[in-house]
């Protein structure tokens, strides 16, 4: 007990300057195992809390808080939990905080679970927001709460809340600034993809799913199968085929991840044979699994997409035709079936037709989009914009590399097998290929 | 299918079985005679076949083969063609007796080591196992005379022994070999013996579906061919083959160029006067017409041992070519009218032609409503746009992919299996 | 403290910023869930719910209706009549959406709302069938616009549409849309830095 009244002191004491911060730290992580063992005086830590500042006492606030968070909290002590860690995310200093990136994330994750303990996970929405901003260095830095916030956003049904993290490019991975691991960043990218179904933005959600099962691996993980499934969903949605898992995917996953997922692969096949008929057999056929991995609805999706595939493959051949024959063709009900259809097709933008009632058919048109307009022009502008961003980051990165220690020791120990004229050549036609 | 000789004119024409089988000798007749027998509906081309084949047999030594007519006719053609074992048993006899004589000679040989008294030897061996029926035998004697070759005659010789029995075994992945073999031995110069080889490669092709390399080496085939491989193809069946193949898989210029302009094949077609009149209606646009020749040659190709197989698919594919050649030159073409043509209803028509623009066979577009097929032209400019911003937005995601996957490595960052997994 | 938040909201559906709803909802919601509690007793879910349906963000509409409680659900009609409107228009249940928009008696706040989604929706689906329609049946095309047959035939003869008595059929009078074409001069500066980023 006198050992926490010296700690608290020291804290408020050396909570002023960088060097007594390194300081303070220094001592907080050689008592960190005593704290941790005083969880059973809850009490006691609480009285500290109360005379820490959080924004002042930040780092200090940070051990009280994970030692409190460490033990087993009773559910009336759940609710101080929360509010008092949400404050603290709300006012802690940055700097203090990114020093212990580890009990950061600790409590925040501790927090997560008791906002789900006593069901309301939208609680936990906006402090696990303002933590992710205080931990990244940059927006484009992944934290291990990203994942979090993205489950609990699922969790809570707020996906709209998910796109402010989801949005932002992620491509920094760094481990002693954030203290990720692996199976975050696939968390990340499997809620992350489900977030983005959700949302019906199938192509970004194709995207997390890729980077879930491309990722460099020695075994495979339960996190990049589910992936996987969901990524062939997914994939039959936006593009009507699952394509080849690119070359770069590791080889253990490459090898057994289909074999994982036998009935989703069987799916696919059937899709491919563009006939509702058997596709809606294979549903049931398969539904215990899907419903089982919560696919259900996601696989319905998909027999939606055939038929309006096979309707827009109907443009290809035709330029009228029946609505008595689309509705054959395409094995729907009746003409006015495919009249809805159609209707509801135009609505999205999904196809250029008129209908024309009184003689029962429909005329499809050529894409009116003549690309003259100013907001292609913009478009276009947009994308070269990114593009030429994109560009100056390989070359930032090719500028690293070869500059790297290792990467220049193993040239030069394979200089000898290179052709003097291939060995410039190679390194630039790598990265900066437009 | 029906090949019956009832119906007025049109109608297909029976097969004349004597003439046919007079095209053909050894044991390919045979097996013709009772491929006809098994395919056909008419009891009484079956029993005409069956009767032939029969007569045929017993010229022969082959008694498996005998028992096998006797069986098929069943005692319906009275008491001529039932079995006889007396007939059986004593060519079964002499047959063991030659074969006991044959190895013996070989044996002799072997031991005297004269190479080409051992390579007759083989070969005769081949030839006494082929006319017994013993095909697999007649395989390997005639294989093993290869190392006892020394001119190039010998190895042609083998060669052409090779091909007879893998065609007659049905193995043509043989027969590609050893038309190779053959046809890069030095100083084949006969032509009758190129003609040869280039019917074998013909069949082979025909057999693994390549129609187009197929109707090649047929058309190839120059005309001293004559009957001098009657135990495998008469020149009625080159010309058949070759002129359905070319419909089938050659476009305007080549049927033009290897197959009317062509006059070595000029004399096979001569031969087979349909065939060549179908070809001509083809190339002059007059579909009716050789869509009604080819169904009127269609049973009767149906009893081709070479030829069954694969007449629905050469029927298909020249029926496909000639809607496609049909719509080319038009911007607009009414289907009422092209369905007169092609001699099927306008929504049959209107099926055929969205299958084949499906497969990007026709560039064109089909007027339900007023049933008329629109030529059509793809827009460039807007396919170039669209193909930009999408080759653009898919840069930007594998781009962004390559970046984090390399930051991903390079930090060491890659799923393990952690200690309480097994690896 | 509550009070003054909610206000915000007042405030702009008083000044008629119907567009703004959905988020001032959706941040408060955050915000106020992030304090602790539950929401307050008086929280607008009907405004909350129509602000999504007026920008037609029917997902979070959807994801919304999800997770209010039970309870309130049971406790405030006009929350099932406004989500039905959400329904009907997920479901492209056209008719339907008109229904659920006429046949409740709005309060007094929510009116104005319902208003305006009635109109935008009502001026949508006109130009839905202005571009997807060459003839519509006038039995149709009332039931889209939630029109009497008698209004339909006023209305769509007003915007240039023909009406065939014989057939009851309508023809379509296609709508014009003007698009800006001009192009400004930064264009060339533009073009200008792209190719010396391609030449370097």
């Amino acid at each position: 007990m006198d050992s926490l009244e010296v700690l608290v002191a020291q804290v408020q004491a050396l909570s002023g300057s960088t060097d007594d911060l390194l300081h303070l730290h220094g001592l907080l992580k050689q008592l960190d195992d005593s704290l941790q063992q005083q969880q059973q005086h809850h009490q006691a830590i609480q009285q500290c809390l109360l005379q820490l500042d959080p924004a002042k006492h930040s780092l200090g606030f940070l051990y009280f808080l994970d030692a409190f968070g460490s033990a087993d909290i009773s559910m009336d002590q759940s609710e101080s939990f929360i509010s008092t860690s949400a404050t603290f995310i709300n006012a802690s200093s940055v700097d203090q905080v990114r020093m212990a990136p580890e009990k950061f994330t600790n409590v925040c994750k501790r927090m997560r679970d008791e906002t789900i303990r006593v069901q309301r996970p939208i609680r936990a929405i906006s402090p696990l927001h303002i933590a992710i901003r205080k931990l990244q260095p940059s927006s484009e830095y992944l934290t291990p709460l990203h994942a979090d916030l993205l489950q609990i956003c699922l969790l809570a049904k707020c996906y709209k809340a998910a796109l402010s993290v989801l949005d932002d490019d992620i491509f920094e991975i760094d481990q002693k600034k954030t203290g990720l691991t692996p199976k975050d960043f696939l968390l990340f990218c499997y809620y992350g993809g489900m977030a983005y179904v959700g949302l019906k933005r199938f192509e970004k959600a194709l995207e997390l799913f890729q980077h879930a099962v491309t990722a460099p691996a020695f075994v495979l993980n339960a996190i990049v199968v589910e992936s996987y499934k969901k990524y062939v969903l997914v994939s039959l949605i936006q593009n009507g085929q699952v394509p080849n898992l690119p070359k770069y995917t590791p080889s253990v996953t490459q090898r057994n991840v289909k074999s994982c997922a036998p009935d989703y692969v069987e799916f696919a096949s059937v899709y491919s044979t563009r006939n509702i008929g058997d596709l809606k057999r294979s549903i049931l056929a398969h539904e215990e699994v899907f419903q089982k991995d919560n696919n259900l609805g996601l696989a319905k999706q998909v027999v939606s997409s055939l038929y309006k595939r096979n309707i827009q493959r109907l443009t290809q051949t035709f330029l009228t035709l029946s609505l008595q024959d689309i509705a054959e063709t395409v094995q729907l009900e009746s003409p006015k079936d495919a009249e809805l259809h159609i209707l509801q097709m135009i609505q999205k933008g999904e196809i250029h037709a008129i209908i024309n009632q009184k003689d029962g058919m429909v005329s499809f048109l050529e894409d009116p989009e003549q690309y003259k307009t100013r907001d292609i022009a913009q478009q276009l502008h947009g994308q070269i914009q990114k593009i030429i961003g994109l560009a100056k980051k390989i070359r930032f990165a090719d500028e690293q590399v070869s500059c790297d220690l290792a990467y220049l020791s193993k040239i030069g120990r394979d200089r000898p097998n290179y052709d003097p004229e291939e060995f410039e050549v190679v390194p630039q036609k790598g990265f900066t290929n437009l | 299918m029906e090949s019956v000789s009832d119906s007025g004119p049109g109608a297909t024409e029976q097969l004349d079985v004597d003439a046919y089988a007079s095209l053909y000798t050894g044991r390919t007749r045979i097996v013709r005679l009772f491929f006809i027998a098994d395919h056909t509906k008419s009891p009484s081309l079956e029993l005409d076949a069956l009767r032939m084949a029969f007569k045929e047999i017993k010229k022969g030594e082959n008694t498996a083969l005998f028992k096998e007519v006797v069986e098929k006719i069943g005692e319906r053609l009275g008491p001529s063609f039932l079995l006889e074992q007396d007939w059986i048993d004593s060519v079964d006899r002499r047959a063991a007796q030659r074969l006991e004589k044959l190895e013996m000679e070989l044996n002799g040989y072997k031991t005297n080591l004269i190479k080409e008294s051992i390579r007759m030897g083989y070969n005769d061996l081949g030839e006494f196992h082929y006319a017994r029926g013993d095909l697999q035998q007649a395989f390997k004697c005639y294989v093993r005379t290869r190392d006892y070759c020394t001119t190039s005659k010998h190895i042609i010789a083998m060669c052409l022994n090779v091909i007879l029995v893998s065609i007659e075994l049905g193995h043509f992945v043989h027969v590609s070999n050893y038309v190779s073999k053959a046809e890069q031995t030095p100083d084949v110069q006969d032509p009758a013996i190129l003609a040869k080889l280039r019917c074998a490669a013909g069949l082979a092709s025909l057999e693994s579906k390549k129609y187009k390399l197929a109707a090649r080496k047929f058309v190839e085939t120059n005309f001293e061919l004559g009957s001098s491989f009657s135990e495998v193809i008469a020149p009625q069946d080159v010309a058949t083959y070759g002129g359905l193949c070319a419909l089938a898989s050659f476009d305007r210029s080549e049927l033009k160029s290897k197959v009317i302009d062509n006059i070595t094949f000029r004399n096979f077609l001569e031969l087979m006067p349909e065939v060549r009149e179908l070809i001509h209606d083809f190339y002059a646009s007059r579909y009716a017409s050789c869509l009604g020749c080819l169904q009127k040659l269609k049973p009767n190709l149906l009893l081709d041992i070479h030829l069954y197989d694969h007449v629905e698919t050469l029927y298909e594919q020249i029926r496909h070519k000639a809607l496609i050649q049909y719509t080319n030159p038009f911007i607009s073409v009414d289907l009422n009218t092209m369905a007169n043509a092609f001699t099927t209803t306008v929504a049959g028509l209107e099926k055929e032609l969205a299958a084949l623009i499906m497969e990007n066979q026709i560039q064109a577009r089909i007027d339900s409503h007023n049933k008329i097929l629109y030529a059509r032209h793809a827009d460039q400019r807007n396919t170039t746009f669209q193909r930009v911003l999408q080759t653009g937005s898919e840069f930007q995601r594998d781009t962004r992919a390559m970046l984090l996957r390399a930051n991903l490595t390079r930090q060491d960052f890659i799923v393990r299996a952690t200690k309480k997994q097994t690896p | 403290m509550e009070m003054v938040s909610l206000s915000a909201i007042h405030d702009a559906q008083k000044a008629e910023r119907f567009s703004d709803l959905a988020n001032l909802c959706d941040n408060l919601d955050l915000e106020l869930a992030s304090k602790g509690g539950e929401l307050p007793e008086d929280w607008p879910y009907v405004i909350h719910l129509l602000g999504h349906i007026l920008v037609s963000d029917l997902n979070s509409a959807r994801f919304l209706w999800k997770r209010i409680p039970a309870s309130v659900k049971q406790n405030q009609p006009e929350l099932l009549a406004a989500w039905k409107i959400g329904q009907c228009m997920w479901t492209h249940n056209y008719s339907g959406v008109h229904e659920a928009l006429h046949n409740f008696e709005w309060s007094h706040d929510v009116r104005p709302v319902v208003g305006r989604i009635a109109e935008d929706y009502s001026g949508r689906i006109f130009r839905l069938l202005s571009t997807a329609y060459s003839t519509i049946s006038v039995t149709d095309a009332a039931s889209y616009l939630g029109l009497s047959i008698n209004d339909t035939i006023i209305f769509t003869g007003k915007n240039g549409w023909g009406f065939d008595p014989s057939s009851q059929m309508l023809t379509v009078h296609p709508l014009v849309t003007t698009v800006e074409q001009k192009l400004d001069a930064s264009n060339l500066q533009s073009l200008t830095e792209y190719v010396f980023h391609l030449e370097h």
